[in-house]
C-alpha cells in the first residue's frame, strides 16, 4: 500500500466551464500527437520555407523604397530590356503612371520574369495603377497568399495525413469513444475537440509564421506607420488559415470515422487529395495539348470556362481559388464556386462524421 | 425513500428490434445487481440511463434529472464502469485517468492530484506510468474503475466490473465497490453475469429478460424461502438418522455440497426434532443454518418463465 494511500474521500470544488470541455480533447489529442518523431521533423520542415519569406520580404520592402535612378547601371538596363518586351498595353499603362520608381521597376520585373505564377500579372497591375501604401499592402498579401498556396498548402497534406487519420479511427478500435461519451461531453464538443487537433499543428505552420513575417515586414519597414496600410493582412491570415484547415481536417476526420484502421484513412486522405488534383490537371494537360501545346501551367488555360470548372474536383484547387479571394486577388464572382465546393465537402464530411460516431452507441 | 433512477414504460428499438420492450424500474439507494442473459438488454438499458442513446418511449427520471433531455447532467453524476476495453493508445494509466477527470470538469492540476489519489484507492502502484497498451487484464480494470470514480460521482453503473479478474483482485473490486456505497454514500447499479459477485454486495436485484424487467426485489426477500428450511453438515449422514426424521413428517434431502437440506412445518419443529434425533443416532450436527434461496435458481427460474411467456405471446400472434 503506497504510504500516501489515503483510501476514498470525496471530491468537491469548483468544475472547469462545460465550454471549454472540447479543448481537454484537444489539449490531450496535441501532447499526443506531438510525441511522434515524424510530426516533429514535418513541424520542422514547414517552418524552412519562412526564411524563404523572409528574403522576399526584406527585399521587396527595399525595392519599394527610393528612386530606380539609385540603382546599378546593369540593373536599370536589365529593366529596360525587360519594359520593352513588355506587350504594347502594358508598356502603355507604365508609362501613364508615376515613372521612376521601384515599385514601378518592380511591376516591370513582375510582368516580365515571373507572369506565369498565378495572379502575379494582377499584382503587377495594381503596383502600377497604385500608390506606395497601396502597393505594400497587395505586394504583402501576394506574399502572404503564395505562402499559404505553395509549401504550407502542400505541407499540410502530410501534416494532416500524419495526424488526422488515427484521431477516431484509433477510438473506434480501442472503444475510447465510451470513455468519452460516458462523460458530460456532447458529440459536438467531441468533434470540436478532434478538430482542432490538427488545426491546431496547421495554424502553427501557417497561421504563426505568417504573422511573423508580418510582424518581421513591419519592422522592415521604414515606420511603423505602414500598419495602417496592412492592418487588414492579419485578418486575412486569420481567414486563409480557415479557409485552409476547414474542409482539409473535415476530410480527413470523416475518413478517420469510416474505418478502424488508421493506414486506410490516411490512404483514402492521400488519394482524395492527389487524385482530384491530379485529375484536374490532366483536364489542364489535355486541353493544353489539344490545342497545339500550350505550356500546361499556363493560367490563361486554366482561366478557360471549359477548363476551370474541372478544377472543382481539385480540393487543393479550390482552396487556392479561395485563398485568391480571401488575399484579395479575386473577386467573390470568381470564387463562389470553389467557395461552394468547399462548403459541400465539409457538410458532406462533417454528417459523415455524426453518424459515424452515434453508431457505436447503437450496438 | 425516493427512488434514484425511476422508468415508466421506456422502449428502445433498433430499427426492427426492440431492445427494452417497456421497462419500469425504481431503483434504491444501495447497490443494485441488474441481472439478465445475453440480449436481455442491459446494455441498452445502461446507455439509455446515461442518455447515449434515444428511447423510442418512456420516460423517467435519473437522480433528480429528466431521462435523455438532461444527457449532460445525467453523465456529470454519474461514474460509468463500461464492460469493454477503453483506453486511448499512447497514453499512461494516470493520464487516462486524469484525462477522464478533465472531461468530468476537475480542473487541470487538482485533476491530476485527484487521479493519484484515486489511482492509490485502486491500488495501482508504479505502473500506473506505464503505456496501457502494456496493461493485464486485472491492470485495466483498475484503471477504468478508477476513471469511473475519480470525479466523486453520486451514481455508479458498472459492467461487468469483476470479468478477467482473478479471485483475489475480484475481492478486492468488490471490497472497494462496497466501500464506496457504506461508507462514502454511494449507490451502484452492477450489471454482471457472475452471481456471486451480487450475492456479495447487492441488496436488490432486478433481472431484465427479452427487454422486460422480469424481478425487482431487496436481495434478502429473493433469499428467503417461505417453507421453513434449514441446511446442516454433519459428521457421518447415517440411515437411521435421515429414516428418524422422515418418520416425523420432516423432509431431507442431500445437497451437492454434502450437506443436507432438511423441512418441517415450523422452524422450531425442524430444529427441535433434528437436535433429538442426532442425539439418538449419535450423529453430530457440525453446522446449522438457515436455507436460501439461491441466487441462481432465482435467476434460472425467472429467465424461464420470462422464454415461456415470450413463446406464448409469439404464438398467440
Amino acid at each position: 500500500m503506497p504510504v500516501n494511500h489515503l483510501g476514498y474521500r470525496p471530491w468537491k470544488s469548483k468544475l472547469t466551464s462545460s465550454l471549454t470541455r472540447w479543448w481537454c480533447i484537444s489539449s490531450s489529442g496535441i501532447a499526443l500527437a506531438q510525441k511522434s518523431a515524424l510530426v516533429k521533423r514535418m513541424l520542422f520542415a514547414a517552418w524552412l520555407p519562412v526564411l524563404y519569406w523572409g528574403v522576399g520580404f526584406f527585399f521587396i520592402g527595399q525595392a519599394m523604397e527610393g528612386k530606380v535612378d539609385f540603382l546599378p547601371q546593369r540593373s536599370q538596363n536589365h529593366i529596360g530590356h525587360a519594359f520593352n518586351e513588355l506587350p504594347e498595353a502594358d508598356r502603355e499603362k507604365i508609362k501613364a503612371a508615376k515613372s521612376g520608381t521601384n515599385r514601378l521597376a518592380v511591376a516591370v520585373l513582375l510582368k516580365r520574369q515571373f507572369k506565369r505564377i498565378p495572379q502575379v500579372d494582377q499584382l503587377a497591375d495594381e503596383l502600377i495603377s497604385g500608390d506606395e501604401s497601396s502597393s505594400r499592402n497587395r505586394v504583402w498579401c501576394w506574399l502572404m497568399m503564395s505562402f499559404f498556396r505553395y509549401p504550407q498548402g502542400l505541407m499540410i497534406l502530410f501534416l494532416v495525413g500524419a495526424i488526422t487519420p488515427s484521431l477516431i479511427s484509433r477510438d473506434i478500435r480501442s472503444r475510447a469513444f465510451l470513455l468519452y461519451f460516458s462523460r458530460p461531453i456532447s458529440k459536438t464538443e467531441y468533434v470540436l475537440g478532434k478538430f482542432f487537433i490538427p488545426a491546431t499543428f496547421i495554424a502553427l505552420v501557417t497561421t504563426l509564421p505568417a504573422i511573423a513575417l508580418y510582424i518581421f515586414g513591419v519592422l522592415m519597414s521604414p515606420d511603423l506607420s505602414v500598419v495602417t496600410s496592412t492592418w487588414d493582412v492579419p485578418l486575412r491570415i486569420l481567414l486563409g488559415t480557415v479557409v485552409l484547415v476547414v474542409p482539409t481536417v473535415s476530410v480527413a476526420l470523416m475518413f478517420s470515422s469510416l474505418t478502424q484502421e488508421s493506414r486506410f484513412a490516411s490512404f483514402s486522405w492521400f488519394a482524395f487529395f492527389t487524385l482530384g488534383h491530379a485529375a484536374w490537371l490532366a483536364v489542364v494537360f489535355s486541353y493544353a495539348f489539344r490545342n497545339g501545346g500550350a505550356i500546361p501551367f499556363d493560367t490563361d488555360v486554366m482561366e478557360i470556362p471549359s477548363v476551370k470548372r474541372w478544377g472543382l474536383l481539385s480540393l487543393y484547387n479550390n482552396i487556392g481559388e479561395v485563398q485568391g479571394w480571401v488575399f484579395g486577388f479575386s473577386s467573390l464572382s470568381d470564387a463562389w464556386p470553389g467557395l461552394l465546393m468547399l462548403a459541400l465537402i465539409t457538410a458532406v464530411s462533417l454528417a459523415v462524421i455524426y453518424r459515424q460516431i452515434s453508431s457505436p452507441m447503437r450496438v | 425513500m425516493q427512488p434514484l433512477i425511476s422508468l415508466k414504460s421506456l422502449v428502445k428499438n433498433y430499427r426492427n428490434h426492440r431492445a427494452l420492450d417497456g421497462v419500469d424500474l425504481n431503483v434504491m439507494p444501495g447497490i443494485t445487481g441488474l441481472l439478465g442473459p445475453n440480449g436481455a438488454g442491459k446494455s441498452s438499458l445502461i446507455k439509455a440511463i446515461l442518455g447515449l442513446v434515444g428511447v423510442t418511449s418512456g420516460t423517467g427520471t435519473v437522480l433528480g434529472h429528466r431521462l435523455a433531455a438532461d444527457g449532460k447532467k445525467i453523465r456529470n453524476d454519474i461514474g460509468y464502469m463500461p464492460e469493454d476495453d477503453c483506453y486511448i493508445p499512447g497514453m499512461s494509466g494516470v493520464e487516462v485517468v486524469h484525462f477522464a477527470a478533465s472531461l468530468s470538469g476537475l480542473p487541470k492540476v487538482e485533476g491530476l492530484r485527484r487521479s493519484h489519489e484515486i489511482l492509490d484507492f485502486c491500488d495501482m502502484k508504479q505502473e500506473r506510468y506505464r503505456a496501457i497498451e502494456t496493461y493485464s487484464t486485472g491492470m485495466r480494470q483498475k484503471v477504468k474503475f478508477a476513471a469511473a470514480i475519480v470525479h466523486d460521482p453520486k451514481f455508479l453503473i458498472l459492467d461487468e466490473p469483476t470479468s478477467g479478474l482473478d479471485p483475489e483482485e475480484r475481492e478486492a473490486l468488490l471490497q472497494r465497490i462496497s466501500v464506496l456505497c457504506v461508507d462514502a454514500g454511494k449507490s451502484a447499479l452492477l450489471s454482471t453475469h457472475i452471481l456471486p459477485d451480487v450475492q456479495s454486495i447487492c441488496n436488490q436485484v432486478v433481472i431484465l429478460s427479452n427487454g422486460q424487467v422480469r424481478l425487482n426485489k431487496p436481495l434478502a426477500e429473493l433469499n428467503a424461502i417461505q417453507i421453513p428450511t434449514v441446511e446442516i453438515s454433519v459428521d457421518q449422514i447415517k440411515d437411521e438418522f435421515v429414516d428418524r426424521l422422515q418418520s416425523r413428517s420432516i423432509e431431507v434431502s442431500p445437497l451437492d455440497n454434502g450437506n443436507l437440506e432438511v423441512t418441517g412445518e415450523s422452524l422450531e419443529t425442524v430444529t427441535h426434532e433434528l437436535w433429538q434425533s442426532a442425539a439418538a443416532t449419535s450423529t453430530m450436527i457440525l453446522a446449522l443454518k438457515p436455507a436460501m434461496n439461491s441466487l441462481e435458481s432465482i435467476f434460472m427460474e425467472t429467465v424461464a418463465e420470462a422464454s415461456a411467456a415470450s413463446r406464448e405471446a409469439a404464438n398467440a400472434r
